[in-house]
């Protein structure tokens, strides 16, 4: 059993009337990838925050390496291991890639040498270059590089691809999974389902301040994500009546694509089966959920780009 | 201490590297001594007061009598007026408005009138026949017979003459703009010229003598005066503004927010920024200095106290500026009230003209004004060398800096909420 780095027990965040976190518990453990999955105001940065130590908790507890996010001395060890990358995270304009990894790397007494951070982030030709002369996805990798300076052994990635391309997004994605393979446990933050499904070794999908399910993306599917979809393209009226006697739960569509919803994997080989002996030679498409599928059945909506819920 | 140090180069860095920051830190103080200096700096030669003169005071042969001439030549030597002459001829106001061209100008003009030496020594026959009769019937009781009987005879005669002389006395016209702001000047060096030419004819001596002395070393110049006011002045602004649109700027782009995950503790942040605004500030003080030795020849070298001085200015006014910053959520929020606060202190705390220029209730109002005992400070450490003037301003100055920090520390938000 791999060790446990963060413990979060009953943790609420209260502010006035409105509970931003509402008694959530989960663990982080040692080398993991850990997706809070949610929209704009679930709570993910507010828990995450708090475990930063720069956002004091209303009650419940949460340690990181063990120690307490609310006493002093504590917060001092929990901030020496930790690295972060802040929700929309900025550096000073004029101040180069290294000079601003210096000044974060500056506030730690160990820390690992910039130009190696910078290497290892594939910065080396923007060492020298004005952060205000960046674009939006090497931003975030000086924001990634800053995080790592100290050599953190829990990296705190808040929101790390709000508001890039896909193809800044998909740079961002390839760092997170350096930071897998250097051995660092990782809480990432999201609203983008895609990104929790492909970094995150576990998820936790979050909505009004409660965690609604938590699991590997493989178990949340299995037991959340619904029926697989076996579907024939152009298949036909004829073809849909046939299944549908044979395995109920099957439709059509106008343009005559046959849908055939199947429970397991041994009812989907019987399905295939029976398509191969009837020799119908058409394009054949076996169609899984996803964790978009898995939050819309347990959340009851999707999330918008901008990460609001619809 | 490493830390507040790593804060203090970047952030002045940052700062080094930002052309407005530059320009309104150092650029624009070093523009304003320029203008400042130019105009009421008292260098250059000092500007004099244009007036024409109309001299219809002439002899047979059209000369200017001597009396008159004199009073010209008096108007002259006081250095004061740049004179120019209006022909007897001529309408005076009239060749005035010529003269001064279509941009115009304050006319000023002095018409002495024809008959002014007959008019002024008649005048001053009557006045000493005068003080003589006087006299010599106050000297009356004190006299023997024989000596009396003479004086009065003498009282008699001086009367019979003195009623004979006629009854006029010499005038001038001066013609003013009532708009022109240096008319009072203007008429109240003609009348003290008029006063000392009566004073001199009737052969008065004075009674009451000046003695005229410097309290300090040497003479001081208006630019004296304004360079350790404009240092005052910018290091205010650079803390009050800068200082408070930075932190906010910071804050809103969540700089301070990645610091503060970090084990940075506030007070080092404070500390970090204090120290750079407190080379801002020497940075500041030294390129003044610099052009007011250049430009315009003010020894004013930056002594401990000084130096001490300006360290408790930064560190105070950088307070202020933590509080501002604590207190407002916006840049345009900091950036309004960081001006609406540092302007007027700029104007009313006898920065730029002494306090006691000020209206009564203005002079109340700039003894709250932290600027005021900075500035007064400065000025006594830099230029008049004033030493219970600079612990008394230093003492102040210090215990304000010591207050705004810890209120600073206080608001300054390290956690979210």
């Amino acid at each position: 059993m791999a060790k446990r780095v963060v413990e979060v027990s009953s943790l609420v965040k209260q502010y006035g009337s409105l509970r931003a976190v509402d008694g959530i518990s989960f663990e982080l453990y040692e080398g993991e990838v850990f997706a809070f999955l949610g929209p704009n105001g679930a709570g993910k940065t507010t828990t995450v925050e708090i475990l930063e130590c720069i956002r004091p908790l209303t009650s419940g507890s949460a340690k990181v390496f063990g120690f307490d996010v609310t006493k002093r001395e504590d917060v001092k060890e929990i901030k020496k291991r930790i690295g972060v990358l802040t929700q929309d995270f900025s550096a000073l304009d004029k101040l180069s890639v290294k000079e601003n990894i210096d000044l974060i790397g500056g506030m730690y007494e160990k820390k690992l040498d910039t130009l190696e951070v910078i290497k290892l982030l594939d910065l080396e030709d923007k060492t020298k270059e004005k952060f205000e002369n960046l674009s939006g996805g090497l931003k975030q990798r000086v924001g990634v590089a800053a995080a790592l300076v100290n050599d953190p052994q829990l990296v705190f990635l808040d929101e790390p691809t709000t508001g890039l391309d896909p193809k800044a997004r998909r740079e961002v994605w390839s760092v997170i999974e350096n930071l897998k393979k250097l051995g660092k446990t990782v809480f990432l933050t999201t609203h983008y389902m895609e990104e929790a499904q492909v970094l995150a070794d576990r998820i936790a999908i979050i909505n009004k301040g409660k965690i609604a399910v938590i699991g590997s993306p493989q178990e949340l599917i299995s037991h959340h994500g619904g029926l697989k979809v076996l579907i024939v393209r152009k298949g036909g009226k004829k073809l849909a009546e046939t299944l549908q006697n044979k395995y109920g739960g099957t439709t059509l569509n106008h343009g005559g694509d046959v849908f055939v919803k199947v429970d397991d994997v041994k009812e989907m080989w019987q399905a295939l089966s029976t398509l191969t002996d009837m020799h119908i030679g058409k394009e054949i498409e076996i169609q899984t959920p996803t964790i978009e599928d898995v939050f819309l059945k347990v959340v009851g909506g999707r999330i918008t780009e901008e990460g609001e819920l619809k | 201490m490493i830390r507040p140090i790593t804060i203090f180069t970047a952030v002045t860095k940052n700062w080094m590297r930002s052309r407005s920051g530059l320009f309104f830190s150092i650029m624009f103080p070093v523009l304003l001594l320029l203008v400042f200096g130019a105009i009421f700096g008292g260098v250059g030669g000092a500007s004099k007061y244009g007036i024409f003169v109309q001299n219809l005071d002439r002899t047979a042969d059209e000369a200017p009598t001597e009396l008159s001439d004199a009073f010209i030549e008096a108007l002259n030597s006081t250095e004061t007026f740049a004179i120019t002459t209006i022909p007897v001829d001529a309408d005076a106001r009239s060749y005035a408005r010529d003269a001064l061209g279509p941009l115009g100008g304050n006319i000023r003009i002095l018409i002495i009138p024809e008959g002014f030496q007959d008019d002024l020594l008649n005048g001053t026959v009557k006045v000493r026949v005068g003080i003589s009769y006087t006299t010599l019937n106050y000297s009356l009781p004190y006299l023997n017979e024989t000596e009396k009987i003479f004086v009065e005879i003498c009282i008699a005669q001086m009367g019979q003459y003195n009623a004979s002389l006629p009854d006029r006395s010499a005038s001038l016209t001066l013609i003013l703009d009532p708009s022109d702001q240096s008319a009072a000047i203007v008429k109240s060096i003609v009348i003290s010229i008029a006063n000392a030419f009566n004073y001199q004819l009737i052969g008065a001596k004075n009674v009451i003598n000046f003695t005229e002395e410097q309290v300090t070393v040497r003479q001081f110049r208006g630019i004296d005066f304004y360079i350790p006011g404009i240092i005052a002045a910018f290091i205010m602004t650079n803390g009050i503004i800068g200082v408070t649109t930075n932190t906010t700027e910071f804050k809103r782009r969540g700089i301070i927010k990645r610091l503060s995950v970090t084990p940075l503790a506030k007070i080092e942040w404070i500390l970090g920024n204090v120290l750079s605004q407190t080379v801002l500030n020497l940075m500041l003080t030294a390129i003044i200095i610099v052009v007011g030795w250049l430009v315009f020849n003010v020894q004013a070298i930056p002594d401990i106290f000084s130096l001490l001085i300006i360290f408790l200015g930064s560190v105070m006014f950088s307070g202020i500026g933590m509080v501002l910053s604590g207190l407002v959520k916006d840049v345009e929020a900091a950036s309004a009230i960081g001006n609406a606060i540092a302007f007027p202190m700029m104007f009313l705390s006898g920065t730029y003209w002494p306090v006691e220029f000020m209206p009564a209730f203005l002079q109340s109002f700039a003894r709250v004004l932290p600027l005021t005992y900075f500035s007064e400070g400065l000025r006594y450490a830099m230029i008049f060398k004033y030493s219970e003037g600079i612990f008394t301003n230093m003492a102040i100055v210090s215990a304000l800096a010591a207050a705004f920090i810890i209120l600073g520390a206080l608001v300054t938000r390290w956690k979210e909420k």
